[in-house]
């Protein structure tokens, strides 16, 4: 019985898991078939009702049944695989599985009729045949050809609930208040007083079960339903505690229970288990916020529709180039103000270079650009900057801060996500390509949903939900439930501020203080995540180490994706030695020899139970899909089910179950309806990028708008609430949003017509008084100067030390790392900031595990990566002056520029200091800089050899950065799999000689400099 | 108070968002005239966010140093004696399981007659100086959770907090200003990491600075020797200077000149004040130094004196290794022994330093260890009721506050929750924390979120 309960449960649990793969699976390229190859013929194109009649009848059969032995993702049994028609044609071992047409002698058939051998008879492991119905399905569908939908990667179907889950009972529970009454009074203390230390809100849910709440109690556990009510014969609980052997027998490491108290469950369970009601009212909006949401719905400028701005007539007929200047110009003449001079060439193409690419200009293109700045010039320079692969390198980077992406789960225990540089890579590749907004949005939230029949779009458009998968995840939570709802909160969180600058998650505990958000409508958004599956690869558990979190089913899977070949030996010697390594860990554990210390004063158990899980971890390696870098974190559709209101937040408080649906403060007329099928992220995608939702456009023009001018036109770029500031110009904040949907959402197009406004060419000067009108500049009288970013600082550093390289990488240092639990301070660690250490790659493609930020970075604050971050900090602290004199990345750039400027014989020191300029802050020195400069360098070198009297060639350089080696050289893939020194003390590096020492001590000081930090 | 995210929206603020430094910021170059500089006065706070802060109210403490037991130390083994556990072997335990007393002999210290084991000796010495907190509990049995928890207040991990050290100093600032004001040695490694001293989304500058139980911090060592660096300052500076004075320069170009010349000085301050061998021998013995891990706490508690006496907010020190679900006899001893006479040492000294009138020290952990076995020689975690301990300024010596019930399973008496801890500590260090608010994505954050109730009754 315990059994049977066990398989059913593992047939559901890769029911999930298996039937999102399909559309991956099922586009594996034909051409590698073997059907193919072997000249089957072609397959019959199914008409609408055998389509139909597959989807319905035949898929989830498949699901149900087969797929756990027999897909490319799970074993490949026999060597067959029934997730695609020509696999199946071609068979496994024994032939063909089916003859179409020719059920009879379908070798499929012919095992599931198998009556004699249960243990030939398929599904293998199931206690019960198909039934008739399935299996005359089954033959209806092979004599007719064994016919398959093209567009089979298009049909997802929904996952039939399995039979344990049919068999739960009800909650709530129809109930007398006298067994209400008798529940209370007898059956509650004996959970309380035997059951909570291991199934209860304080303690944890050991085997998936909570005794603490009648929701949870009644789903059961991860063997199943507990109670069968009026049966308590056939109730697994019943049976549990009645157990002889003390070992498996509830409660744990106690005494048996007293027949009494048995007594009493059995007595509760016959009388039908009864258990209050305990669901929840959710509690009413509280007046004065009911009365606030009214008016605010009615006024807040954010939920209005757009209006269509007429461009305002200005005084100043001349100043304006384009219709975003008379906008902004209308505004500054109402406060009598008028724009500054233009900035001049060289600073106009250092500012426009570094907004574009995160790049200062080379020297020539600032020569070429200071003799040709004509209008027709700059536009081409823009041109230029926009179709460069850098473009998207640095606008790909500001959605990644508001993705909030990174390579691991960060907070609790902290797991690598080895393939997110996929979703990296997708972002910059959309970026570069100029995938209009709208559908950018759309393959985000709902990739997965989005029709194709070409495999590597299928891979990118599953490869974009990483958006949402790649969120930080508290894999230790000890709740799965609770697990499930934080991650979606941080879907809810991410997808809202992003797109819409709401903050929904706030709504998740209690009604929106501030904004028209009632919980019912978090509660509707969180249906749509709950009825998704996150498909990142990793489970919750409390506990747990080495590949405990790691889960294959839930990952997908490149379309190329090609299963190792293992020869059947080598397994066989590692599963013999994975064996008897877990035998000797089994027989040292806790003895007195096991607990013994060693000589670095760790048990001796340690080391033998490290033994066995690398064995284990190597045996995974060797077979996995997702060990050899095919996987995807991504999501998936799961259940589509509606969820319940959870009151306070709290997963244990259920109210009244709400439809799936979308923000009730924004109407948009032509909103799509949530079919009862799918989960809705599509029709989210849709309702959110929909021309009449007006906050979405707003969003993103703003956003790039504050990434061209420094501040956005409303300065709370990831809160457009009742909270936030409101825009400075709303005119044109609608303007440039109906314009961005009328050019097709194109960022390319948006970008260059803001940067061809005669404001974004402005100078930085402050005339007298015009800070007393507007101090932070918001009516953009002048271009505000902003501090590079961090990415920009040490990307400019290896530029101007001629060692930047402008290659995009194939993939990322992490991608070696696996998804095991990484310390802080630990081997892999170490070894992934010594490969960024290393790089000379854009900081892009650095490895950017949370809480583990590339030293050369995480002086000036770069982004944090676990929540939408629409804005940087720039905050100036002492850290940063320490970085920049004395870390071994910046000293060792200025050697490498030094000896750049020194490599040229013949040259003069004047010529040499000019290039020094140019390289790194794009001008050339004045005069009294170059004097300034030339006495420096000989009062230094003259200092430097009374320092050192016999330096000269002495001291060696220790060089970090290498552009020769393989990204992932060095990386550890596990903690345990190798020390990696810990960063202690490092000896500086030294000079060759004084020359050499004096020139560097000069190019450090202008990376040091202000004016280098900051682009006017 | 709170303080708005940096909108640029006035000159305040774009004073605010160019804060420096371990906080310094010159407003003359910025500031013209005579009524400019009167205002500047009146926002020397906001000019440099780590400058001393007035307090809501008068503070008992000034400073703080947290003794971290990571892994949860079980307290039953130590300084929480249950007469009713020692006589209960065998017997079944309250939501299952089997009751073991301990197997470690206590007796009693001071005049206020105090329980210890006998694997804390030395701290048991200052036992009518101690208050111990007796019914705290927190939310999750699960170190990652509980960990994060203890030092931000919240157990949802996946939302970042600021650590309770980030949220003094947005509150309070610092003394010191040209040392770190929040120091955290051998910090959490696993269990939330750095989230455990970061600032999340308070200003980086509040966060804390980690350093090794060796006292390492990065990029401290100067590249070059001290007089050429000091030559090549001098040309930063006086091209930071030229940019300064030009037209339409960056606002934050003052706070840059600034922020060099203090990490800088920082260069010598620092690793002098982390550089313990040359504290005398009697020092060192006293506390137990020796090189290795079995002298990192020891080290650690006199790095932890040094900062302190030099005026660093709050430090953190970290002794990990408590999760004894199995080996718990062989490893108490073993830990106990690693921080016993090292933390007795400290307290010593800061007592005969008179650090301990403006100091409070803090021991414990993020839970503790069930009155019931685990296996054979081992106890599985406990949140529903633990203890701590505090010494120093501003609680009472020799004091009881709250109890678990006869087998230390369960707070019965004053519980305290994890958010009632930090509303008692900021209390005592002058914060009301609710007031100590901080606005981001939408909402105002606090250190206690939405919960917290001062426990007053343990103040001297």
């Amino acid at each position: 019985m315990a059994l049977e309960r066990v398989v059913r449960r593992a047939g559901w649990v890769a029911l999930f898991g298996v039937c999102g793969m399909l559309s991956a699976i099922s586009l594996w390229p034909k051409g590698m078939s073997v059907a193919m190859a072997a000249g089957a013929e072609a397959p019959p194109t199914p008409t609408p009702a055998q389509v139909d009649f597959f989807e319905k009848r035949i898929r989830p059969l498949l699901v149900d049944h087969c797929y756990d032995c027999h897909s490319a993702t799970t074993k490949q049994s026999g060597g067959l695989r029934l997730d695609d028609r020509d696999a199946l044609l071609a068979g496994g071992k024994d032939g063909p599985a089916v003859v179409p047409g020719d059920p009879e002698n379908s070798m499929l058939m012919q095992r599931v009729l198998e009556k004699d051998d249960i243990k030939r008879r398929m599904p293998k492991g199931e206690d019960d045949p198909l039934s008739p119905e399935e299996i005359s399905d089954l033959r209806a569908w092979i004599k007719q050809g064994v016919f398959w939908p093209v567009e089979k990667s298009d049909y997802v179907p929904p996952p039939s609930p399995s039979k344990a889950a049919l068999r739960l009972a009800a909650y709530p529970r129809p109930a007398t208040p006298e067994q209400l009454s008798y529940f209370e009074k007898n059956v509650r203390p004996i959970f309380v007083n035997r059951c909570y230390n291991c199934h209860s809100d304080a303690f944890k849910e050991a085997g998936g079960l909570r005794v603490d709440f009648g929701a949870s109690f009644f789903s059961g556990g991860k063997d199943g339903p507990v109670v069968v009510p009026g049966h308590p014969e056939k109730s697994l609980m019943i049976e549990k505690v009645k157990e002889s052997d003390s070992k498996k027998r509830m409660p744990q490491e106690s005494p048996a229970l007293p027949e009494t108290e048995i007594a009493i469950f059995e007595t509760w369970i016959k009388d039908g288990a009864a258990w209050p009601d305990e669901t929840e009212k959710t509690p009413a909006t509280p007046a004065h916020i009911a009365a606030n949401y009214v008016k605010l719905r009615a006024n807040h400028w954010a939920w209005k529709p757009l209006s269509d701005p007429a461009v305002p007539q200005v005084s100043n007929g001349k100043w304006p180039s384009t219709d975003v200047d008379r906008l902004l110009l209308a505004k500054l003449e109402e406060k009598k103000l008028a724009p500054v001079e233009d900035a001049d060439p060289v600073t106009l193409i250092r500012r426009l270079t570094f907004d574009l690419t995160g790049l200062p200009p080379t020297p020539s293109a600032v020569k070429a650009f200071q003799k040709d700045h004509s209008a027709k010039a700059y536009a081409q320079l823009v041109d230029r900057l926009l179709a460069s692969p850098q473009y998207g390198e640095r606008w790909g980077r500001h959605w990644l801060d508001v993705a909030r992406y990174a390579e691991s789960t960060g907070p609790s225990r902290n797991i690598p996500f080895p393939n997110a540089w996929r979703y990296r890579d997708y972002v910059i590749d959309a970026v570069n390509r100029d995938i209009p907004y709208d559908r950018f949005i759309q393959e985000q939230i709902a990739g997965d949903l989005l029709p194709t029949k070409v495999p590597a779009e299928r891979d990118r458009l599953i490869t974009a939900t990483g958006f949402l998968a790649l969120g930080p995840k508290d894999v230790n939570q000890r709740f799965s439930a609770r697990y499930k709802m934080d991650n979606v909160n941080d879907q809810i969180d991410t997808v809202t501020r992003s797109t819409l600058a709401m903050t929904v998650s706030c709504a998740r505990c209690h009604d929106h203080k501030y904004d028209p958000i009632p919980t019912a409508d978090y509660y509707a958004m969180a249906g749509i995540f709950a009825s998704t599956t996150d498909a990142s690869g990793l489970k919750s558990g409390m506990g747990g180490a080495s590949l405990d979190y790691y889960t294959p089913k839930l990952l997908a899977y490149l379309s190329d994706a090609k299963a190792p070949t293992v020869s059947k030996d080598e397994i066989e010697k590692l599963k013999a030695e994975t064996a008897d390594a877990k035998k000797a860990f089994d027989a040292i554990k806790d003895t007195a020899e096991g607990t013994a210390l060693d000589s670095e004063g760790k048990p001796v158990q340690d080391r033998v139970e490290k033994k066995y899980n690398r064995l284990n971890e190597n045996l995974m390696l060797i077979s996995d899909l997702g060990e050899q870098g095919y996987g995807i974190h991504s999501m998936r559709d799961g259940v589509a089910a509606d969820t319940s209101v959870r009151i306070r937040g709290i997963e244990e408080r259920h109210g009244p179950t709400v439809p799936r649906g979308f923000l009730s403060v924004v109407q948009v007329p032509d909103a799509p309806k949530i079919p009862g099928t799918h989960s809705g992220r599509l029709e989210l995608a849709q309702w959110i990028t929909n021309p009449s939702n007006p906050l979405t456009a707003r969003v993103y023009v703003n956003r790039v708008w504050q990434h061209l001018f420094g501040v956005g036109i409303v300065s709370t770029v990831d809160d457009f609430g009742s909270r936030g500031e409101p825009p400075s110009n709303p005119e044109l904040l609608d303007f440039l949003a109906r314009d961005f949907m009328r050019n097709g959402w194109s960022t390319k197009k948006l970008i260059r017509e803001l940067v061809l406004s005669h404001a974004y060419r402005l100078g930085s000067t402050v005339p007298g008084g015009y800070r007393d009108v507007d101090p932070a500049n918001r009516l953009v009288w002048r271009h505000s100067p902003r501090r590079l970013e961090a990415e920009e600082i040490r990307d400019s550093i290896l530029l101007s030390s001629g060692r930047l390289n402008l290659d995009h990488p194939a993939g990322s240092p992490s991608m070696k790392v696996r998804m095991i639990e990484i310390q802080d301070d630990g081997p892999v660690a170490h070894s992934l900031l010594a490969a960024a250490d290393r790089s000379t790659y854009r900081s892009i493609y650095l490895p950017l595990l949370r809480g583990e930020t590339p030293r050369s970075l995480a002086a000036f604050n770069p982004v944090l990566q676990t929540l939408v971050t629409g804005r940087r900090d720039a905050t100036t602290v002492a850290t940063q002056a320490l970085f920049m004199l004395n870390s071994p990345f910046v000293s060792e750039q200025s050697f490498y520029l030094a000896d750049r400027l020194l490599s040229e014989k013949g040259r003069g020191n004047r010529d040499r200091i000019r290039e020094a300029y140019e390289l790194v802050l794009s001008r050339d020195p004045s005069p009294q800089e170059s004097h300034k400069i030339r006495s420096f360098l000989s009062s230094y070198e003259s200092s430097y050899k009374k320092a050192h009297p016999s330096a000269s060639g002495a001291a060696k350089l220790t060089r970090v950065t290498d552009t020769t080696a393989d990204i992932t050289a060095g990386v550890v893939r596990a903690d345990d799999e190798a020390d990696v020194p810990k960063p202690s003390k490092q000896e500086p590096a030294q000079p060759k000689n004084p020359k050499q020492a004096a020139w560097a001590s000069f190019v450090q000081s202008l990376y040091a400099s202000a004016e280098f930090e900051f682009v006017r | 108070m709170s303080e708005k995210l940096p909108l640029q929206t006035s000159r305040r603020t774009l004073l605010k968002t160019a804060g420096c430094g371990f906080g310094y910021f010159a407003l003359a170059g910025l500031l013209g005239s005579a009524t400019q500089k009167a205002m500047a006065s009146d926002l020397s706070n906001a000019a440099n966010p780590l400058a001393p802060k007035r307090p809501h109210f008068t503070p008992r403490a000034k400073r703080i140093i947290f003794l971290y037991m990571e892994g949860a130390m079980s307290t039953l083994d130590t300084f929480e004696y249950k007469a009713v556990l020692q006589n209960s072997a065998g017997k079944s335990g309250p939501g299952g399981g089997t009751l073991t007393p301990s197997k470690f002999q206590f007796k009693q210290y001071g005049n206020t007659g105090t329980w210890f084991s006998e694997l804390m000796p030395n701290i048991g010495t200052h036992a009518d100086d101690l208050c111990f907190l007796r019914s705290l509990y927190t939310d999750t049995p699960a170190h990652p959770q509980a960990v994060v928890q203890l030092h931000t207040g919240s157990a949802n991990a996946a939302l970042t907090r600021p650590s309770m050290g980030a949220w003094l100093l947005y509150g309070l600032g610092t003394d010191n200003q040209d040392l770190p004001g929040f120091i955290t040695i051998n910090p959490t490694i696993d269990f939330g990491g750095a989230v455990n001293y970061g600032s999340a989304f308070l200003p980086a500058y509040y966060q804390g600075t980690p350093i090794s139980d060796e006292g390492f911090m990065p990029n401290i060592e100067p590249a070059a020797p001290k007089g050429l660096q000091r030559q090549q300052l001098d040309l930063i500076q006086d091209m930071n200077r030229s940019l300064a004075a030009s037209d339409g320069a960056p606002d934050a170009v003052d706070g840059v000149i600034k922020s060099y010349e203090l990490g800088f000085r920082m260069q010598d301050t620092v690793p002098a004040l982390l550089d313990i061998s040359k504290e005398p021998q009697k020092v060192l013995d006293a506390y137990g130094v020796k090189p290795g891990p079995e002298g990192s706490f020891a080290r650690q508690c006199l790095m932890a004196r040094r900062l302190n006496e030099a005026g660093v907010r709050f430090v953190e020190i970290r002794q990990p290794g408590w999760d004894h679900h199995t080996n718990l006899h062989r490893g108490m001893i073993d830990q106990c022994r690693r921080i016993d006479q090292p933390t007795a040492a400290l307290l010593t000294d800061l007592k005969q330093r008179g650090l301990l009138e403006d100091t409070l020290v803090m021991f414990g952990s993020e839970f503790s260890r069930l009155p019931t076995s685990e296996g054979t020689d081992g106890r599985d975690h406990n949140i529903t009721g633990y203890s701590m301990f505090l010494t120093g300024a501003g609680v009472k010596k020799g004091f009881n506050y709250g109890s678990t019930d006869d087998i230390g399973m369960k707070a019965i008496e004053h519980r305290m929750h994890v958010n009632d801890l930090h509303a008692t500590l900021l209390a005592l260090m002058g914060l009301d924390h609710e007031q100590l608010t901080y606005r981001y994505a939408g909402r105002n954050f606090r250190l206690t979120d939405v919960a917290g109730v001062v426990q007053n009754e343990i103040f001297a």
